[in-house]
């Protein structure tokens, strides 16, 4: 197997704040693999580390076969990198920023020109190529960036957190140029707290909290951990004489008018459960079935939701006092 | 959209011309962030063409009272043809200066980011900015410089020429102190402080104003150590061929310091981490 990101005991010490505390991964060629967990868990300072811009209290990692710390500009040679906040020029074109960070990377201008009109013309800004940043939006910036990003070919693409703070329409635009990056067989490393982007986009996703990986593997292997789908059924009147034969697919929980049960698969069972309430002649209000989310993963693991870091003050007022201090 | 076939290889240089490519990277786009941004060509030549008129007119009269006592004291020129060297240099330097501050700009908007994680030599892309920077501070102060120059009726032209290479020298010392001073800060209010602390003096122990030869020590050693004594004395002396330190010491001056902000200003770029 071939790793493109070797990860060994990576830390990251702030003062008396241990931002990431000795994570260990390895990520293979061609694979999608995320970082998933809330915000102040260490995603970010991961991934600085691994794109050389953040130096290691300790630990070493190997990217596309360089030691970030002793050969960072081998490193940075052959990655590209989407970082959370914009780090695009706004006075300057959308087509003038490709082609600075062409040159930058040693592509000669001609080059660098026809590679950034290809690029903007894959994640769809092609119209835009003469129009100065600071007239896009929050997704235009986005997708300028990771075409900006894929200008030197990188073996990896580093995204932190792609779509943060973009509207549905634009995150679905980023999420399809992910997709279609996937098919390339761009390796990508991703940040994210949004469980449904880690499921919908990673081949594999590492759940960190508090600076260390908590559990690791694909989205379906990781949502096992949890083991089961629920399907609730809501009916009207005497349920207690199907329970047995409910019993038989699954363990059955009661409610007032609801009845939980949980189930290995719960689509091909559904027809089944259906069936039962239909001989016995009780009416069934409502059916529905659940299986778990990597939130719920999440839950399981640390007895706290991903969600619950959303919108709370403290959070918004650290992501403020961070921003302002990088 | 269509497919594209990313993974193709780009062509890419190498070595010396890699470095040379870079740094005019850096160049082009200081520059082409200079003409997207009028207002600094305005405020950089506004700044001095206000004490020309109001302290230089002023002083400049209440000296004409005292006649040959006057041109005495500033070694033969009007006391306005002794301040346009120094005003038009205080343009350059000023100028410079905000190159540091386009640094501090440059982090906090992200953009630093973007070019610590390129590959490029670290010292050549910062030295293109800081050359970019210098270029933008020349072409204000030459404006400048002519402005004053058809006010005064200045007709040398090898004066103005060496002015043109004074000047870009100029913005260049001050640029690498501004991006030394940057680099060090953590917060634009603290650039911002320790600027506006050390311009002035720097400015008025140059010899800008009035001449250094009066002076007693410690100012007269602190101008002496001063890095912006140099090239003001080699202005003066490039335009009117007065200068009141050995010429061998203001050029020797004006150079060793020059490189040893830009070895400061590289090296701690080149150390440079986001945290």
């Amino acid at each position: 197997m071939e790793y493109v990101i070797i990860a060994e005991k990576l830390s990251k010490r702030y003062g008396i704040i241990e931002a990431v505390r000795g994570v260990s991964f390895r990520i293979r060629r061609g694979e999608i693999y995320g970082f998933l967990g809330p915000n102040g868990a260490g995603k970010t300072t991961t991934l600085g580390m691994l794109t050389t811009i953040i130096k290691p209290t300790s630990g070493e990692a190997y990217v596309a076969g360089y030691s970030i710390t002793k050969e960072p500009w081998k490193v940075r040679e052959r990655i590209g990198v989407v970082f959370q906040d914009p780090t695009v020029d706004k006075n300057l074109t959308a087509l003038e920023n490709m082609v600075i960070h062409g040159l930058m990377y040693g592509i000669p201008r001609r080059e660098a020109k026809r590679r950034a009109l290809e690029l903007l013309e894959f994640v769809g800004l092609k119209g835009f190529a003469n129009v100065q940043v600071k007239k896009f939006s929050g997704g235009m910036i986005r997708r300028l960036e990771i075409a900006r990003a894929l200008m030197n070919t990188p073996e990896i693409l580093f995204l932190d957190e792609p779509t943060i703070g973009l509207d549905p329409q634009s995150r679905a635009k980023v999420w399809e140029v992910i997709r279609r990056l996937r098919r390339e067989g761009v390796t990508i490393f991703l940040t994210t707290h949004y469980m449904d982007e880690a499921e919908k986009l990673c081949d594999r996703v590492a759940i960190i909290d508090h600076g260390v990986i908590i559990a690791e593997g694909n989205p379906e292997k990781l949502k096992s951990l949890i083991g089961s789908d629920l399907i609730y059924v809501e009916a009207n009147g005497e349920v207690k004489d199907i329970i047995r034969r409910l019993s038989d697919y699954g363990e059955v929980k009661i409610g007032r008018n609801m009845i939980t049960l949980k189930v290995k698969d719960a689509p091909s069972i559904l027809p089944e459960i259906v069936k039962i309430f239909y001989k016995t002649g009780i009416p069934i209000r409502s059916i529905k079935y659940s299986r778990p989310s990597l939130d719920d993963v999440f839950l399981y693991l640390t007895g706290r939701r991903l969600r619950d870091e959303e919108g709370d003050w403290r959070t918004f007022a650290r992501l403020r006092f961070r921003r302002r201090f990088r | 959209m269509k497919t594209l076939n990313i993974s193709r290889d780009v062509r890419r240089v190498s070595g010396i011309r890699f470095h040379i490519q870079a740094f005019t990277a850096m160049v082009y786009r200081q520059l082409v962030r200079f003409t997207r941004a009028r207002s600094r060509l305005i405020n950089a030549f506004t700044m001095p063409i206000i004490w020309l008129v109001f302290f230089g007119l002023g002083w400049a009269s209440a000296f004409n009272r005292l006649g040959p006592v006057a041109r005495m004291l500033f070694k033969g020129l009007s006391y306005i043809e002794y301040l346009i060297p120094g005003l038009v240099l205080m343009s350059a330097f000023t100028g410079g200066l905000i190159s540091g501050l386009a640094i501090i700009f440059d982090r906090e908007f992200g953009y630093l980011k973007e070019l610590l994680v390129t590959p490029a030599s670290r010292p050549i892309s910062l030295l293109g900015r800081l050359v970019g920077d210098s270029i933008v501070a020349t072409i204000q102060s030459t404006i400048m410089l002519i402005i004053l120059m058809v006010v005064t009726e200045y007709t040398n032209i090898l004066g103005f020429i060496a002015m043109i290479g004074i000047m870009l020298v100029t913005s260049l010392l001050a640029s690498t102190i501004g991006a030394s001073l940057a680099l060090s800060m953590a917060s634009p209010e603290g650039f911002q402080a320790i600027v506006n602390l050390i311009t002035m003096p720097m400015i008025f122990l140059s010899g800008a104003f009035y001449p250094l030869d009066t002076l007693k020590p410690p100012l007269s050693i602190l101008a002496t150590i001063n890095p912006l004594t140099h090239p003001v004395q080699l202005a003066r002396w490039a335009m009117y061929g007065v200068i009141e330190e050995p010429l061998s010491l203001a050029i020797v001056g004006t150079i060793v310091y020059t490189l040893i902000f830009t070895i400061l200003a590289t090296v701690k770029y080149r150390r440079t981490y986001v945290a």
